[in-house]
Formats: C-alpha cells, sequence, structure tokens
C-alpha cells in the first residue's frame, strides 16, 4: 500500500516536470522560430550570403561543430542554434541551482513536516553553513566576536566544509535540545513558534554580520575553467557539485525509504500521535530531522557558495523565500516535493532571465509560489485535503 | 551620559518611532484582533511611500498622493488576502512574506528605473515640497529644551506633530473599532473561526477587511516615515517587518496603546543599547560598525524572549492571546 502510493506520488511528480519542461521547450522553440523567421526575413530582404557573419559561425561552431563544418550555416540556423543553447545553459543552470535549493529545502520540508514549523530560521542555517565554512578556510585573519584575538585557520577546503557541515548539525541538536524542544515540552503553538524562528533568524542573522562582517567572500580562489559540453558550459567545480548534492539527496531518499529509522521519520511526518502510539520515540526522531536539516542547509550553502564564486552573511535569507516557494509548490511537509519544486523553481528563476532582467529573477519564484497556492494549495505533491 | 538621555528621550518622539508605531496600530487589526499572521507589513509601508512619492512627484497635490497610496495599499489586500485568507495561517505568512519581497524586488528592480529610481529610491526633494509648504513652522533650527530639530524640513517638528496626530487619531480608530460589534466578530475570528462561521458570519470577508484596514494604515505610516527620510526599497525589507512585530509584541498584540509603547520603547532601547555598549564595551571587543549588529541581534533574542515568556507584552492580558493555532 505505501509503496504504490510512493510511485503514484512519484509518478505524478515526473509527469508535472514533464509537462512543465514541454511547456517550457514549446514557449522557446516559438520564441526562437519567431527570432529566426524576422532574421531569414531579414537576410533575404537585403540579400545577404548564405553564409553567416564570422562572430556567428564561431558561436554556432562552438555548438554544433559538425553543422559549422559540413554545411554553410545560413542565419536562420545561426539564430536557432544561437538562442537555444542559451536555454540550454540556461535550464541547466537552474537544475543545478534547484538540487542545491533542494538540499536547504527538504530539511524545511522534513522539519514542517515533522513538528509543523515553518522555520523562519532555515534561510540562515544556509548561510551559518557557508560562514563556518569561510571561517574555517580563509587565510584571513578570523577572530570570535566578543574576544579580541585574531588568528588564521586556513584548512583545505574539504576540510573545513566537513568541520563546517559537522558544527552546523551540532547546532541544529543544540537547537533542538535547547529550544524548540523545549518549547513543544512547554505546548506553545506552531505560530507563535513560527515568530519564535524569526526572532532566531533575525538574531542569527545579525551575528553572522556582525562576526564575518558585510563584504561578499569566496571561499575558494580557484577560478573555474569552464568546458563545453555539448550545448552547456560546465567546470570541474560546478561537475563535483551536482555529484555531491546528487549523492546527499539519493542518500536522504534512501535514509527515509529505505531504512527503520527513516521509515519512522515519514510515520512521525503522518501522524506523530498514531508514531508515538506505536513505539516509536517521537522526540529522537525529530532531534534527529533537526541535524540533518541543518547539515543539509549547511551543504546547501557550502555548494552554493562555490557555484555562485562568492558568498554573503545574508545568501540564505535571499534563499528562505525560494525554499519556501519550493516546498510550497511541492506540498508542504513532502520531502521528495520540495525536491521536485526546487528544480521547478530552480528552472524557473534562471530561464526567467531570459526575458526579465536578472534583478526580477527572484520575484518570478515568488510569483510562482502565490499562483500556486491560487490553485492548488496543497503543492504538486500534497494530498489533497481542507487546508484552510 | 547627558548626550545619550537626550538620545534616548529624542528617540522616543521622532517621526520614525510615529511611523512605527503605526505599522504597529495597523498590524495589531491583522494580528491583534484577527489572528493573521501579515509577515508583509513593509510591503504595505513601502507600496504607500512609493504611491505618495510618485504622485507628488508627477505633480498631483498631496491629497490625491495620499488617496493613491491608500489605493495601493488596499488593492495588495485585496490581491493578497484573495487566495490566502481560506488556507491555514502559515500561508498567509508566507504569502505575504513573499509578496512584500516581491514589491521590494520589482520596485528596485532596473526595469521600473523611470518610476520608482531602482534601488536608488526617490530622494527627499522629489516629493517633500508640498508637504513641508504646508508647515505653520519657522523655516530653521528650532530648539525645545534640549531637543534641537528644524521647525519644516525633513525630520521637523512640524512632521513630529502631523505624525503624532495621526497617530492618535489610529489609536482612538482601533479603540472604537475593536469594541464595535464588528472588532467583536474579528476578536470571534481569533478566537475561534468555526463558530463564529457557525453564527452566519461570513468569515472570509471580515478577515480581507482587517487586512485591507490594517494594510491601509500601513501605508500611512509608510508615507510618514518616506517624509523623514526617502523612499528607499531596501529600507522596508524583512527585517523592517520583523521591527514591526518584534515592537506589538512588546507593547502587547490587542491592545489599545501596545502599538505605541512599543515602538517608542523599542526604537529608544535600541540607542540605550548601543549608546551603553559603545560607552563601556572597548572598542577592540566591539567596534564601532559592529554595534548595529550586535544590537539587533539582541533585538532577535528579545522578540524570541517575548514570545516564549510573555507573549501578551507588557500591556497584554494573558486570558486575551492573539496566537492559536
Amino acid at each position: 500500500m505505501k509503496r504504490s502510493l510512493d510511485t503514484r506520488v512519484a509518478l505524478r511528480a515526473l509527469v508535472v516536470f514533464l509537462i512543465a519542461a514541454v511547456a517550457l521547450t514549446w514557449l522557446l522553440s516559438t520564441q526562437s522560430t519567431a527570432v529566426a523567421t524576422e532574421f531569414a526575413g531579414f537576410a533575404s530582404a537585403s540579400s545577404v550570403d548564405a553564409a553567416g557573419p564570422p562572430a556567428v559561425s564561431e558561436a554556432l561552431a562552438l555548438t554544433d561543430a559538425k553543422v559549422a563544418t559540413e554545411v554553410a550555416p545560413t542565419p536562420e540556423q545561426t539564430a536557432v542554434s544561437e538562442s537555444q543553447s542559451r536555454v540550454f545553459q540556461n535550464v541547466f543552470n537552474g537544475i543545478v541551482f534547484g538540487l542545491m535549493l533542494a538540499l536547504a529545502s527538504v530539511g524545511l520540508s522534513l522539519i514542517y513536516g515533522t513538528t509543523g514549523l515553518s522555520n523562519f530560521a532555515h534561510g540562515e542555517q544556509v548561510s551559518l553553513g557557508a560562514m563556518l565554512a569561510y571561517f574555517f578556510a580563509t587565510d584571513q585573519p578570523v577572530s570570535i566576536p566578543l574576544t579580541p584575538w585574531e588568528f588564521v585557520i586556513g584548512w583545505p577546503l574539504w576540510l573545513a566544509s566537513l568541520a563546517a557541515i559537522a558544527i552546523a548539525g551540532a547546532s541544529g541538536w543544540l537547537q533542538d535540545r535547547f529550544l524548540w524542544g523545549k518549547l513543544r515540552k512547554r505546548g506553545i503553538g506552531v505560530v507563535q513558534q513560527l515568530i519564535v524562528s524569526i526572532g532566531l533568524s533575525l538574531a542569527i542573522l545579525n551575528f553572522l554580520q556582525w562576526w564575518i562582517g558585510p563584504n561578499r567572500i569566496r571561499l575558494s580562489k580557484a577560478i573555474e575553467v569552464r568546458q563545453q559540453v555539448g550545448p552547456i558550459q560546465v567546470g570541474a567545480i560546478t561537475m563535483m557539485s551536482i555529484v555531491i548534492a546528487g549523492v546527499a539527496l539519493v542518500g536522504v531518499a534512501f535514509f527515509l525509504q529505505r531504512t527503520r529509522l527513516g521509515r519512522a521519520t515519514r510515520a512521525v511526518s503522518d501522524n506523530p500521535a498514531l508514531a508515538a502510539a506505536s513505539g516509536i520515540r517521537v522526540d529522537s526522531i525529530i532531534r534527529l530531522v533537526w541535524i540533518m536539516a541543518v547539515s543539509l542547509a549547511a551543504l546547501g550553502g557550502i555548494l552554493m557558495a562555490l557555484y555562485d564564486n562568492g558568498t554573503k552573511f545574508d545568501v540564505g535569507a535571499k534563499l528562505l523565500l525560494l525554499m519556501f516557494a519550493a516546498v510550497t509548490l511541492g506540498g508542504l511537509g513532502q520531502p521528495y516535493g520540495a525536491l521536485a519544486g526546487s528544480l521547478v523553481i530552480g528552472v524557473v528563476v534562471e530561464t526567467s532571465t531570459l526575458w526579465l532582467g536578472p534583478d526580477l529573477k527572484y520575484a518570478t519564484a515568488l510569483g510562482i509560489l502565490i499562483i500556486v497556492l491560487l490553485v492548488r494549495p496543497q503543492g504538486i505533491l500534497g494530498r489533497a485535503e481542507r487546508v484552510g | 551620559m547627558g548626550d545619550l538621555l537626550v538620545d534616548v528621550l529624542r528617540e522616543a518622539f521622532t517621526p520614525t518611532t510615529a511611523a512605527f508605531a503605526l505599522a504597529a496600530i495597523g498590524l495589531n487589526f491583522h494580528f491583534g484582533l484577527t489572528g493573521l499572521l501579515n509577515m508583509g507589513q513593509a510591503g504595505f509601508m513601502l507600496l504607500g511611500m512609493y504611491g505618495f512619492a510618485i504622485t507628488i512627484r508627477e505633480g498631483g497635490s498631496i491629497w490625491l498622493a495620499v488617496l493613491v497610496a491608500l489605493a495601493l495599499a488596499v488593492a495588495f489586500g485585496v490581491l493578497l488576502g484573495w487566495p490566502t485568507l481560506k488556507l491555514r495561517g502559515d500561508y498567509l505568512a508566507i504569502v505575504t512574506i513573499a509578496a512584500a519581497e516581491m514589491v521590494r524586488y520589482l520596485g528596485r528592480s532596473q526595469n521600473f528605473n523611470d518610476l520608482t529610481g531602482a534601488s536608488t529610491g526617490i530622494r527627499g526633494n522629489e516629493f517633500k515640497g508640498p508637504f513641508e509648504n504646508l508647515s505653520p513652522f519657522p523655516d530653521r533650527m528650532v530648539e525645545i529644551g534640549p531637543f534641537a530639530l528644524h521647525g519644516t524640513r525633513s525630520t521637523s517638528w512640524w512632521l513630529v506633530v502631523v505624525a503624532w496626530s495621526i497617530v492618535a487619531i489610529f489609536v482612538v480608530v482601533f479603540w472604537r473599532l475593536s469594541r464595535s460589534p464588528w472588532g467583536r466578530v474579528l476578536k470571534g475570528i481569533r478566537e475561534d473561526e468555526d463558530a463564529v462561521r457557525s453564527l452566519g458570519k461570513n468569515v472570509y470577508s471580515y478577515k480581507m477587511q482587517a487586512l485591507v484596514i490594517g494594510g491601509a494604515i500601513g501605508a500611512v505610516a509608510g508615507v510618514i516615515w518616506s517624509l523623514g527620510a526617502s523612499v528607499q526599497p531596501d529600507s522596508m525589507g524583512r527585517p523592517t517587518t520583523f521591527w514591526v512585530w518584534t515592537l506589538l509584541l512588546l507593547g502587547g498584540a490587542a491592545t489599545i496603546f501596545g502599538p505605541v509603547l512599543g515602538s517608542i520603547l523599542f526604537w529608544s532601547s535600541l540607542v540605550l543599547v548601543k549608546g551603553l555598549a559603545a560607552l563601556w564595551i572597548p572598542d577592540d571587543v566591539l567596534s564601532q560598525q559592529e554595534l548595529e549588529p550586535f544590537s539587533l541581534v539582541l533585538v532577535g533574542i528579545t522578540l524570541m524572549g517575548l514570545v516564549i515568556f510573555r507573549p501578551q507584552g507588557m500591556l497584554g492580558d494573558k486570558r486575551e492571546l492573539a496566537f492559536n493555532d
């Protein structure tokens, strides 16, 4: 029973994703052909030779070497493939971004599922991971707030990242042990907890600014060399990030699907009271979820800092709403929904730059959030239940 | 030390404090009376100041500008409430915060540079003129007791008088409305939505009215804020909303004077904390530029502590709590 439900859910996610992809490519192809016909019309009117201008054919050579060498490019083809490669690049960037966003939003969704809390401090967990990694990895002198000493740690990046994730995980444990666990025990409602999480996010955000400073920082000095793979450009660091993010996400899925603890987590997520009655220790499961969620967010923060070539103390605050958009899109409390939602949001955010200015790319994600709530408030994967 | 005291007292009555008190009164309609989790009050404020400043810049009169500001806030409220007021509370929180950020993103976008001035915003001298022309105060620095403010320009005695008069008006409005049959229905929704529904009230419509009224008050707050400073989208980000929440909860949600007391206490103690920290903590431990984040860390912790240990705030009644699930 459980099994069939899961495959159904996965199928539905796939269908939605495919529809989105088809719609997107259709939209893009109509647009690019419109451009192409315009271009062709212009070409025939001014009777330009069949061979395109050198700059254009060079761009074409990048995208489709065979065509470039064998067939003399017509302007029409050039226009199509150029805009297509931009589309591919953006979609690819979107998927990478979506994977990293997923690392953070899966945790957000797990926390929501098991405790009912919309954790507004989750964005700061992302920043915390990136800042901790910077703290351990940088060769600049660093210090701890309220202490006058300055020192240099300068660990290699992998060690720094592991340390950062470990400390972030520990902070997740601390948070649940001394804050959220206590609040649950006192029977404080989720709305109050939500506002507590806002207070916590303000505190952590400003603490990070106080600690690391307001400037943009870089985790690694290495400059990524991008290589052409098919229609897209990709660098080694990005590939590595994709692999790490993918492994982490598959690991979470494996944990949830195949292990006893994971099954217990899903049970708590479904119905805490019932789970407790059947002998699951709900509090330890929730503590585990907190540790996992915060470490995943930290990993997401570090990968995002590498991918974006820099980070800032408020990176997570900016991502928080994208995470909420992703989680809501996928269905609040559904970890796989969060994954699907993150990918959709990532792709949308990145491809929106084809039409809109880059300063509006986050706004599109928030627009989606509002539309989803209007049309299907339980999200793609959420069960149709009364949410009001 | 004496200077610090003057600074703290001065902060208690600046137009900014009044603007935040007003925004909190608006939020009190949402959260205090109705239990709505509006996390986008800064969006209402920003829309209000855009509406006001742009109308005046384009040659409209000051009254038209206020109307435009209010109309924008009303439209925004309706737009927000329409999909979300039927949903659970935290959805409204997510949507309002997202929508407020969207307003800010759109406002600071280069695409609307001609309209909103992108991330630099709209400078004060482009829209403050008509308001300052109405001032009966002299056009120079005026000292009253230990406080020296300009008579007319920017953060002036004129603005102080106007801002606090508006605050007083809305305190009375809140007092009358919260005691009216209409206000009792809102409180009923806050306590038990289903019970009110079963009495035949249209809960959705009441919630919408509360959202729109509170948002419009937020827009007025935005206008006052911008008259004391300028229109700057990034000053109306999420932290602003969170401050409004903190000071509302500090004073006491669902109380009449809570927002005013909360705002005065919040801003004065912020100045006090910064001043004391600058005096007592040596510079190599906490430098001048670290004071701001340090004090905001304290704000965050205050908010957490308030909600956990004294959710009714300073003036509130424990039996009448706005929190419910």
